[in-house]
């Protein structure tokens, strides 16, 4: 199995960091349904140029959050993600993304108001 | 981790060359890369390793069997060996008989390993090795080296003379090898994808002596080339950057600056009110130079002064 991670040689950001954001947004977000096997370490490795060190470093982090378990001989899964889980993971990441708007908007002197017309008009343009 | 092999303060003189004292470990479950300038003593490191050369002073353990000590037939029934040049010995021997040698002495030869190998890589066992073509026998001895599934991997430069479809194969053979966790590869190679492409950990080895060794990964996020701009920013100034290497004159007030050390530097830059312009990782053969020209630099310093360190 081929995971569509992509990885950015040119980011200030460590190749363990860029696998692991990406890893758990395809866990939390259901694209990667419970039960999965992933692909073992050295696969995921060369798939990726990276070294199996890193990988590791991925499997274990995620594990520790609890979204991936490791059975011994048999490989690494993604574990059940429970609702409550999956809510405050779904919004971690869009929370993030609206606060790098409201900075990018700071940076720009938008005003508080300008800004709100700006979330308001993304919200009808995307979902109406 | 587990080491797999480990050097001890190992040395070997030659008449005009002299290596080590070397100190390593390499660990097992992990690809391995020694990387370095032709004669920078790679090959004769592997010998020492096998045995075939013994060290003047040192310690070699290999799977925990320390080498000169008693028979190593056992030992050597787990290791898989792919020397840098083929035995001109050879030459004469059919390589089907060749396979056939070495199935007398490997307890654990299996033989459908063998011809899956041989039919993967489109190798023809009929001809005599002489007459094969280069590439060819060299896919016939990477084959060989792993028919008897080792659990160390010595290849000293594999791909040498393989074609890029060749070479692709070996790659995600020597991948497949590794896959199962428990086994480790310990390689040279002077070709940077092929480094990139396998590596777990790079060592970094010139005129006899090791430079030092990397996690791959780590390695390329700590080596960037930075251009960084300030006013009143001199090459003086520019140089205090930690891990500095290298500073370049880039025009205007921009300095171009080579660094091993690139959490600190951008920390650093920060702290010093400097802009960056934009930064750039190096390649292994770029790090390889200035580790290098460094340790070249410093021996002939010290040499000056009459001291070796």
């Amino acid at each position: 199995m081929q995971l569509p991670i992509q990885i950015n040689e040119q980011s200030a950001e460590p190749l363990y960091f860029q696998i692991e954001v990406q890893l758990r947004a395809l866990i939390v977000s259901g694209q990667l349904a419970e039960g999965t096997l992933l692909p073992s370490i050295r696969e995921m490795a060369s798939s990726l140029k990276c070294s199996v060190i890193t990988v590791r470093r991925v499997y274990t982090d995620l594990e520790n959050e609890g979204l991936l378990r490791t059975r011994q001989g048999t490989g690494t899964y993604v574990a059940s993600v429970d609702e409550h889980e999956r809510d405050r993971h779904r919004l971690a990441a869009v929370i993030g993304a609206i606060e790098e708007a409201v900075i990018a908007g700071k940076r720009a002197q938008c005003s508080i108001e300008e800004l709100d017309d700006l979330f308001e008009e993304a919200v009808k343009k995307h979902y109406e | 981790m587990m080491t797999a092999v480990e050097l001890k303060g190992v040395v070997n003189r030659k008449a005009n060359f002299e290596l080590g004292p070397i100190d390593l470990a390499m660990p097992a479950g992990c690809i391995t890369a020694i990387v370095g300038p032709n004669g920078c003593g790679k090959s004769t490191t592997f010998r020492m390793m096998l045995d075939l050369e013994k060290p003047d002073a040192g310690s070699i353990k290999v799977l925990d069997h320390v080498m000169g000590s008693g028979n190593d037939t056992e030992l050597k029934q787990r290791i898989g060996y792919l020397a840098e040049k083929p035995r001109i010995g050879d030459d004469h021997m059919r390589a089907s008989d060749k396979a056939a040698f070495y199935q007398r002495w490997y307890a654990n030869w299996d033989g459908n390993r063998y011809r899956e190998l041989l039919k993967l890589m489109e190798i023809n066992d009929n001809g005599k090795l002489g007459k094969m073509s280069k590439g060819m026998r060299r896919k016939f001895e990477l084959a060989l080296s792993l028919s008897h599934a080792p659990e160390l991997l010595l290849l000293d430069e594999p791909s040498s003379g393989l074609d890029p479809l060749a070479w692709k194969t070996m790659i995600d053979l020597l991948h497949q090898y590794m896959d199962s966790g428990d086994r480790t590869i310990v390689m040279t190679s002077h070709i940077v994808e092929e480094v990139k492409r396998l590596a777990d950990y790079i060592v970094f080895m010139s005129d006899g002596r090791v430079l030092g060794m990397y996690e791959k990964d780590e390695l390329f996020s700590n080596w960037q080339t930075m251009f960084i701009s300030g006013a009143g920013l001199t090459a003086e100034l520019a140089g205090g950057m930690p891990g500095q290497y290298a500073v370049e004159y880039a025009g205007g007030t921009t300095f171009k600056v080579v660094t091993s050390k690139a959490s600190e530097a951008e920390a650093w830059r920060e702290e010093q009110g400097l802009t960056l312009v934009s930064r750039q990782m190096l390649t292994l053969d770029e790090i390889l130079e200035a580790l290098v020209l460094k340790e070249r630099k410093g021996l002939r310093f010290n040499d000056v002064r009459g001291v070796r360190v």
